[in-house]
């Protein structure tokens, strides 16, 4: 009797290829959740590894996406009976050590309007596009990116994670991080705050709005870059590193110091509408036009 | 208290741990309390040393067997400092040897030869905070330890990054103290002060929450 080897190959190869994939869909198991939130609603979320990314929703349902890599790992969903609050706490199984690649889990929500969210993580990365409402972000090492936010509360921590945000507008931002740079392009409000231990910030934005704007590190540099038109009342200081000023500024008649040469400086630029502090200990500040 | 003041004391203090005007200068003075640290580690050390024991006898009786071997040695040796007759039954003795006395000695004379030679510096404060920096850079308070040690049971990788953000913002308080004090009507070396210990607090805040069980 004679056989067609093409075919059979052909049929066992399909056949691998059926389990790897069966294999692969077992091990990262894909949930979805629609849950009820009330209007000015909380969530809570907590993960690890993996990564969490918000987006901004129409309806009134928080739609919940969750992909945990092994089974090792479970997501409990809480939510309180008035529906105020929901929580999404990642966890390993009783009795199970996941390896960092099996403690994965990635998170895909889509938040409706007004309810407020506040994710913790390890090393995942966070990112929120578009969210309006409060945001509260924590991670140790997983970088956080904030894009398109308007009118909000946006507060974020960081050990040594990277910070990244761009056109958040009249928002109230507060951002440390010991270890972590803080890219802040576009962002503007009535206060702005970023603080580092020995990360760099980079601000790159008109300042406008009225508001107080305070960059301040210890070792890290400060770069501001402003265009013509900001309307500034600016201060740079640094204890022991240098300051630098390529933008126009027009001298102060009075300042609450005495401005030293390379250490410090201040100024005002148009109606000067903003107040602008920049200060350092060993780090260097430079500000420079647009 | 003043340095100098403080430097009279220093016997008293490294015997007795010294009173609370001592403790609040060590407190504030970096400089005497590296000093202290290390007239503490000096004494330390000495310490260990006292209880050293004379080698083995069959130590002796082989070094004298080799000695008339050689035909270096005619008549019977003693250990060094005792008045042995009969090597082999004699019990070992906890008593100190020529040399723990010397090596003792020695330790004390490093000691008073640094109590001696040692001038509180009038350093600049852009110095003096830099040398804090780099001292503080590689100290942690006990509340620290424990906390990277509690990190380190959970993940090197955490427990890398608290260290790391530790060190740098402990030389960021130091550094902002020193400004501050330097210049107490500086309203902005005390808002870097400030600044420092939320940084800080963010730290041990972010740590204890990953800790909880």
């Amino acid at each position: 009797m004679k056989f067609n080897t093409a075919p059979r190959a052909l049929a066992l190869i399909a056949a691998s290829l059926g389990i790897c994939l069966s294999a692969a869909h077992a091990a990262d198991s894909r949930k979805e959740a629609r849950i009820d939130i009330a209007p000015g609603g909380t969530v809570n979320i907590v993960n690890g590894d993996g990564s969490v990314a918000l987006h901004s929703g129409t309806g009134r349902q928080l739609l919940v996406t969750y992909i945990a890599h092994s089974a090792k790992i479970e997501v409990d969903q809480n939510a309180s009976a008035n529906k105020q609050r929901v929580e999404l706490i990642t966890h390993a199984l009783p009795g199970e050590k996941p390896t960092a690649d099996e403690a994965k889990v990635d998170y895909e929500v889509t938040v409706p309007a007004g309810v407020s969210v506040n994710v913790s993580t390890a090393s995942a990365p966070i990112t929120a596009e578009g969210i309006s409402s409060d945001i509260g972000l924590s991670s140790e090492t997983g970088q956080i990116t904030v894009h398109n936010v308007a009118k909000s509360h946006v507060y974020v921590r960081s050990v040594t994670a990277p910070v990244n945000l761009q056109d958040v507008t009249m928002s109230f931002v507060d951002v440390q991080s010991t270890g972590g740079a803080i890219q802040l392009k576009n962002v503007n409000g009535q206060r702005v705050a970023a603080g580092t231990t020995s990360g760099n910030i980079d601000y790159q934005g008109d300042c406008s709005g009225g508001g107080n704007y305070i960059l301040t590190t210890h070792s890290g540099a400060i770069d501001v870059t402003l265009p013509a038109t900001a309307s500034v009342d600016l201060t740079a200081r640094s204890a022991t590193g240098s300051v630098e000023n390529a933008f126009p500024l027009q001298q102060k008649p009075h300042t609450s110091f005495v401005p030293q040469q390379g250490r410090s400086f201040a100024g005002t630029s148009n109606s000067g509408s903003s107040s602008v502090e920049l200060q350092s200990f060993s780090g260097k500040i430079r500000v420079k036009k647009q | 208290m003043n340095c100098q003041r403080f430097q009279e004391t220093l016997p008293y203090i490294i015997e007795s741990g010294g009173g609370g005007e001592d403790e609040s200068h060590l407190q504030e003075c970096e400089s005497c309390a590296a000093l202290v640290r290390d007239l503490r580690y000096i004494a330390e050390q000495a310490k260990l040393l006292l209880p050293m024991h004379d080698p083995n006898p069959r130590v002796w009786n082989n070094i004298e067997q080799s000695l008339q071997r050689e035909g270096l040695l005619e008549g019977r040796m003693s250990p060094p400092g005792h008045t042995q007759k009969n090597s082999t039954s004699q019990k070992q003795a906890k008593s100190w040897t020529p040399l723990g006395w010397m090596i003792a000695a020695a330790a004390l004379i490093i000691f008073a030869v640094v109590l001696i030679n040692y001038k509180p510096a009038n350093v600049q404060p852009a110095t003096l905070s830099a040398r804090n920096s780099a001292t503080d850079s590689i100290q942690f308070s006990s509340e620290d330890q424990q906390l990277i040690s509690q990190l380190s049971q959970q993940s090197p990788d955490a427990q890398h990054a608290y260290e790391a953000s530790l060190r740098d913002v402990n030389a960021y308080i130091a550094d902002a103290e020193q400004a501050a004090k330097s210049d107490p009507s500086d309203a902005s070396a005390q808002a870097l002060l400030q600044d420092a210990y939320e940084q800080k607090e963010m730290v041990y805040q972010m740590a204890t929450a990953r800790s909880l069980p």
